[in-house]
């Protein structure tokens, strides 16, 4: 019995679907057939003349419109855009300014440092320098002084001896001559027993 | 002959005052020797008698002291030259500005003998570089008076009287 029932419910689904199926089938069709076929639509002249002239104000309305919005932020845009260049300009040469004036002061730092460092070189070079000059100038004057005594005795008894010629005059110096040895008589004296 | 001369009573004459006279009187000496063998010879064998030779003045003077008025021999001589040849006599090398004449050199002679006895040899020798003055190198020593010494011990009054100048 439930059997029959059930199959009764089924055929009777089967029979709606089918018939549901037909419907939209025939529901398509006319919509196709709609598609390929437009309905014109008629307007009167007058009408197609409002409409032109109000689409054409409201066109107009919303270029004006649409025109002084852009005028207002290009106006506001440019001036926060001056301001902002100048700002970044400001700013980049102010940091640049003092980035390149530590620079310089560092410069300036190190360059008087190794001024100060070659200045105290040279001057210790010069004083070391001086102090050599002078130490190699008194020694070559006092070996010059030392020279030019020894050879001062040679010079004149050589020119004493030049001047003179062959013509030494010892009768005048034999006076000289016994008394420097009678001056000195005693050392000779003990030299020469010495040496019998 | 007569007998040998003492060696402490000979006396070196004045007159034989240098290193160099005495061997030239040793020399002369020794040439009479050897003429006097000779001539021994000749005269033995008959033969021609060679000529004496001859002698200076110093040399007759040392052979008197040296005989003292004895007759000269041949041993005597022999004695003489052998006593001269080992004579070994103190030398004063005495240097002037110029050779000296025979009265300066007697002069200086005397001197030295005067002060270390008659056996001192005195040499001479002529430096004009002294300048003047004298200079005498005994056997140990140099006394130097020449004037160039003196100016070389003065260099220092000679440096300002330059430095004056």
């Amino acid at each position: 019995m439930e059997l029959y029932i059930l199959g009764g419910l089924v055929v009777a689904l089967a029979i709606g679907l089918v018939i549901q199926q037909i419907r939209i089938e025939r529901t398509n069709r006319k919509l196709a057939e709609l598609a390929t076929k437009p309905k014109p639509v008629v307007v009167s002249e007058p009408t197609a003349l409002e409409l032109e002239n109000k689409l054409k104000a409201a066109y107009e309305a919303k270029i004006g419109e649409a025109t002084q919005a852009f005028a207002t932020d290009l106006t506001s845009t440019s001036a926060k855009l001056s301001e902002l260049v100048s700002r970044l300009t400001t700013d980049v040469i102010e940091k640049e300014l003092d980035a390149y004036h530590k620079t310089l002061d560092g410069v300036r730092a190190t360059a008087n440092e190794a001024m100060e460092k070659i200045r105290a070189a040279v001057d210790e070079q010069r004083v070391e320098l001086r102090k050599g000059m002078e130490a190699d100038v008194a020694a070559e004057q006092n070996r010059l002084i030392e020279r030019f005594d020894t050879k001062m005795g040679d010079v004149v008894s050589s020119y004493i001896a030049e001047s003179l010629g062959g013509g030494v005059d010892l009768g005048a110096q034999m006076q000289y001559v016994i008394s420097s040895l009678e001056a000195h008589k005693e050392e000779i004296k003990k030299d020469l027993y010495n040496g019998v | 002959m007569a007998s040998e001369t003492p060696q402490s009573a000979f006396v070196l004459p004045p007159a034989v005052y240098s290193p160099e006279l005495l061997d030239s009187v040793s020399y002369e000496i020794e040439q009479y020797l050897s003429w006097y063998r000779e001539n021994r010879i000749h005269t033995t064998v008959g033969a021609t008698a060679i000529t004496e030779p001859d002698h200076s003045t110093e040399t007759a003077q040392v052979i008197q002291s040296w005989t003292t008025g004895q007759p000269l021999t041949l041993s005597s001589l022999q004695s003489l030259l052998k006593y001269l040849r080992e004579l070994k006599l103190p030398v004063a090398h005495v240097t002037l500005a110029a050779l000296p004449n025979h009265t300066q050199r007697q002069q200086l002679v005397d001197w030295f003998r005067g002060i270390a006895g008659p056996h001192v040899l005195i040499s001479f020798v002529g430096d004009r570089n002294l300048g003047g003055g004298v200079l005498v190198r005994t056997p140990s020593r140099v006394f130097d008076y020449s004037w160039k010494q003196k100016l070389i011990e003065g260099r220092s009054k000679l440096a300002e009287v330059v430095h004056r100048v």
